[in-house]
């Protein structure tokens, strides 16, 4: 029962988790569950995303209005909120993936050298 | 804002709803109802945790808490008022003390003038290097006449400057003749300062047109009320001030006493200086400090635009004079402005202000100990806080929280009591001085600093005291106390421990710092009231005349001291009068610079002029050689031993010859050492002239006698106005002389007397809080070794020598601390010797019994408790 570890996967997720979001509304409005889902369908169920963390995120990217959210009817008639990617939202997920494949090409380049050379 | 609401309304119903579909994907998946509805909550994670954290997101949150925490902590301090109670008590003394003598700090050195738009007035001061010699009264920093033309009418950055003498005695004639305070001004002085007497009106330039030209005057309201019985048609009467009758013109603002910290009582132009000091005109000399200078700068000029102003004219000065460069001290004006007096204020003020500190700290510890004491009662309910998902920054908040409201609360009772208390406390100082200090004015009620200081002194104090407890109980070991073991699981019962000693430890060594100091300027008092200054200073009466200031010439003067010593020589009960420059111990003195053939450098010795009778009147023994013979003016000069000694070593000093200024004295006699000029200082050099015709215009009367003082005094005055009605004569006796020079050390030993008493209070209040505390935790412990059979003396020496170890470290620690500090004060204050050995052990001695003391009582609880019940209360 160590708050401190919980706390430091967390922030670790932070940043990730948003950007996926933002990529999974992408492809249309969805309410909460869904997109939990969505991400997990997504990446083959290799990530399993806490799903509570979730809903800090998602109001995180409403107060910086990346999303928005309406009212409206889910699949089997049942009053949800649906997110929507707003147009400052698409720019800043433009904006995190270069980020994140510039991150993710560094780290491979240092974990991976040998292969990177005789790929090259 | 709407956005959040909505958002967080729904938010429970949004989780419910996720976890219901998540439920239904279970089941869909071929879960029993059940099994789904606990693997989709595992997935979500802590429900709990999650609403705090999405709550966070919006960030005014803190706000919200701070209103929930401080709600919470209002009902926890109710749920337990004896330790709110004192606790508050606590802060409040510490906090009440430390603002009481801030605020008279604050009235003396930092507030600004009392004159409306206070803000524009800055003070000019001037510091000379190099080669230069210049004649000073008043401060070395101040200004000349001709220096003050000079900044007055070539400055771009004031809309006036104004120049005026400070403390210019005169002699109120007429009724009870009466010694006053004044100031002599430039005529733009209540222009520039914007201050409008209430009657009659200020001073014009026209009033300064010529020197010695318009004898005109505004009065002190104190004066008038005091003095003219607020005679409402005063202005336009003339009153006489050194026998020059000036026509009062206005009478000033009841709350106006001057610019100086010492009240005003009238203000005068300074064309009419001579007329005050007769015999010297200082508006025409160029090289004499003794004005000081106030500007009020216009709209919109700076700091540096004044410094870069004023500098240019100070270098054009500075060409006048070859080898003297001019820099200037630039300051919005205070009551205190010179370079000299904020040199000594400063330091005096920080140690003061630290000493008061060190008792708030004391204050803190023991709330410190008492919050300590309480969490270990809390640590279910924290612990629980903890496993439900509570961060520990959200509850170390919560608890400081809490402290910072016991220290507000502290802060704004100890303030209120302060302000009340200070102002009668000053009065009571200021009226109980002793006979022959100037009164002085401080305003000590609380304005925007006072308040600021107490603000952050609080908030200070909140966090120091609560920020320990409140990390230390958050960091919690939870599985043990969930289980319920309350008393053995605080967080590490070891360092629980060794932090209340910690904390008991230092509150000892502060206290010992403060009492030792206390004890040292006591013992230093009682040395200085019972020294024998060398010379007998009982049963002497001493008047001082200044005829040259009432416009007596020498012959006048002289016939005047003649006949006044024949009347009080034929007074019953005179045994013998005397005549002196300086009277022992006046704050009189005289130095000279001498040469002695056959020796290459000058000495510096102090002097006096006595007439024959001195030696006898005061009781200064001649030891070797003759004393005065009546009407002598022969250049024979008397020595004291040490003089002797250190000019002469191991030769007759009889008949050697001194020089000074080529005059020539040869020595007739040797007087006994006695403290005349310093109390304490034995062994300086010191000589006697005779005193001739030219003393009498300024001269000490000192008459011995045998029956009571004021019948003396009585008739000493009475003399003195059967010559001249208008002579202002004041008769002390010349013990009272003593009680100047002991002021200081005993001002300063009953401040750190009381100051100490009360760190006295409060360390034991700690110690007995710290052991009565550690004796509840470890009764369990006691029980079992009663229970054993361990005999009642055992376990309280157990318990007596845990609460006392701390208590003699932190005595040790205080005592080296002390031994440094008595250094620095033995150097500030008479009699003091730095390493007193009656100090150094009655203070520790008489501090141990009162902790043991302390410690006994719930030491004793402890020994008497019933095994079983110790046993079984777990």
């Amino acid at each position: 029962m160590s708050t401190k570890e919980q706390k430091e996967r967390i922030e670790l997720l932070q940043g990730t988790l948003d950007l996926l979001i933002l990529r999974t509304l992408l492809l249309g409005p969805m309410h909460g569950h869904a997109i939990a889902k969505a991400i997990e369908f997504r990446s083959d169920d290799v990530l399993q995303v806490e799903q509570g963390s979730l809903y800090p995120a998602l109001h995180r990217l409403i107060k910086r209005r990346w999303i928005s959210v309406e009212e409206g009817t889910s699949e089997n008639n049942r009053r949800a909120k649906f997110y929507r990617l707003t147009a400052k939202g698409r720019r800043q997920l433009v904006l995190e993936t270069n980020r994140w494949d510039a991150l993710a090409g560094a780290i491979a380049r240092i974990l991976r050298p040998a292969e990177q050379e005789s790929e090259s | 804002m709407r956005l959040r609401k909505r958002m967080l309304d729904d938010l429970d119903q949004d989780i419910r709803d996720h976890l219901e579909r998540e439920t239904q994907d279970n089941i869909e998946r071929g879960m029993s109802a059940e099994e789904a509805r606990y693997a989709a909550l595992r997935k979500f994670g802590n429900v709990t945790r999650v609403k705090e954290e999405t709550r966070d997101v919006w960030s005014v949150v803190w706000l919200e808490q701070l209103i929930q925490d401080a709600r919470f902590g209002l009902r926890t301090l109710w749920r337990s008022p004896g330790l709110t109670v004192a606790a508050v008590l606590a802060i409040g003394l510490g906090i009440g003390v430390n603002v009481g003598v801030f605020s008279v700090l604050n009235g003396a050195a930092l507030r600004l003038l009392p004159v409306p738009r206070a803000e524009q007035i800055v003070s000019v001061n001037q510091i000379l290097h190099g080669r230069t010699s210049r004649d000073i009264h008043g401060e070395a920093s101040m200004f000349s006449y001709p220096e003050y033309l000079n900044y007055r009418d070539h400055n771009h950055v004031f809309t006036g400057l104004v120049a005026y003498e400070p403390f210019v005695e005169a002699t109120l004639a007429g009724g009870n003749v009466e010694q006053l305070l004044g100031t002599a001004i430039s005529c733009n002085y209540f222009g520039v300062l914007n201050e409008h007497p209430a009657q009659g009106r200020g001073f014009v330039d026209s009033d300064c047109a010529a020197s010695g030209g318009n004898a005109v005057v505004v009065v002190s309201d104190d004066l008038w009320r005091g003095r003219f019985a607020a005679d409402p048609s005063l202005v336009g009467k003339r009153i006489i001030l050194n026998r020059t009758a000036y026509t009062v013109v206005g009478v000033a603002r009841p709350g106006f006493r001057g610019t100086e910290p010492i009240p005003s009582a009238f203000w005068a132009p300074i064309t009419m200086q001579k007329a005050f000091e007769p015999g010297r005109d200082r508006l025409a000399d160029d090289n004499m400090s003794w004005l000081a200078l106030l500007g009020r700068t216009q709209p919109g000029v700076t700091m540096q635009q004044v410094r870069a102003d004023l500098g240019v004219i100070a270098g054009r000065i500075d060409q006048l004079h070859p080898g003297r460069t001019t820099s200037l001290a630039i300051r919005t004006a205070t009551f205190f402005n010179s370079p000299e007096e904020r040199s000594f204020l400063i330091p005096v003020a920080s140690v003061i202000l630290a000493a008061f500190a060190l008792v708030l700290l004391i204050a803190c510890a023991n709330v410190a100990n008492l919050l300590l004491a309480r969490a270990s009662a809390r640590h279910k309910e924290i612990a629980l806080r903890l496993s439900i998902g509570a961060s520990r920054w959200r509850l170390v908040r919560q608890l400081l929280t809490e402290s910072l409201l016991l220290s507000l609360a502290g802060g704004v009772l100890g303030s209120l009591i302060a302000f009340w208390s200070f102002l009668k406390i000053t009065q009571f100082v200021i009226s109980h001085l002793p006979h022959g200090l100037p009164t002085f004015v401080v305003n000590v009620a609380p304005n925007i600093h006072v308040l600021a200081y107490a603000l952050g002194l609080t908030l200070i104090t909140g966090i120091a005291f609560g920020l320990i407890p409140a990390l230390r109980s958050s960091r919690l070991d939870l599985n043990t106390i969930l289980k319920g073991d309350s008393v053995h699981s605080g967080p590490g019962k070891r360092s629980g421990r060794s932090l209340l000693n910690a904390l008991v430890g230092s509150q000892v060594a502060v206290c010992m710092v403060l009492l030792l100091a206390a004890g040292l300027l006591l013992r230093g008092l009682y040395y200085a009231q019972t020294v024998n200054p060398g010379f007998e200073e009982k049963n002497v009466a001493e008047a001082f005349f200044d005829l040259r200031a009432q416009g007596y010439d020498e012959s006048r003067a002289t016939a005047f001291v003649e006949r006044l010593r024949e009347r009080i020589g034929g007074d019953p009960g005179v045994i013998e009068v005397a005549q002196a420059e300086c009277a022992p111990l006046s704050h009189d003195f005289s130095v000279g610079t001498f040469t002695v053939p056959g020796r290459p450098d000058k000495i510096s010795i102090e002097y006096n002029h006595v007439s024959p009778e001195y030696f006898s009147v005061v009781g200064i023994p001649i030891v070797r050689g003759r004393g005065f013979g009546p009407g002598e003016n022969a250049p024979g000069v008397i020595v004291t031993e040490s003089t002797a000694r250190r000019l002469w070593p191991g030769e007759d000093p009889l008949g050697k010859t001194l020089r000074e200024d080529g005059g020539e004295d040869s020595v007739i006699g040797v007087a006994r050492d006695a403290q005349v000029s310093h109390l304490g200082e034995l062994n300086t050099t010191y000589l006697y002239y005779p005193a001739g015709p030219r003393d009498d215009a300024r001269t000490y009367v000192l008459v011995r006698y045998a029956g009571g003082f004021t019948d003396v005094a009585k008739g000493i005055r009475d003399a003195s106005r059967s010559l001249d009605h208008d002579v202002s004569v004041d008769v002390i006796k010349l013990e009272d002389n003593l009680e100047i020079w002991r002021a200081p050390s005993r001002i300063v030993a009953a401040l750190s007397g009381a100051l100490g008493a009360l760190a006295l209070l409060l360390a034991s209040i700690g110690v007995y809080g710290m052991v009565y505390y550690s004796v509840n935790r470890c009764v369990r412990e006691i029980g079992i070794r009663m229970a054993l059979g361990a005999n009642g003396g055992d376990v309280m020496s157990l318990v007596l020598w845990r609460a006392m170890r701390p208590v003699l470290i932190g005595a040790i620690i205080g005592m080296a601390v002390c031994a440094g500090v008595s250094q620095v004060l033995s150097s500030m204050l008479f009699g003091l010797s730095a390493h007193d050995p009656i100090a150094f052990v009655c203070v520790p001695l008489f501090l141990l019994a009162v902790a043991l003391f302390a410690s006994y009582i719930p030491a004793r609880r402890a020994v008497r408790v019933d095994p079983m019940v110790a046993l079984r209360c777990e």
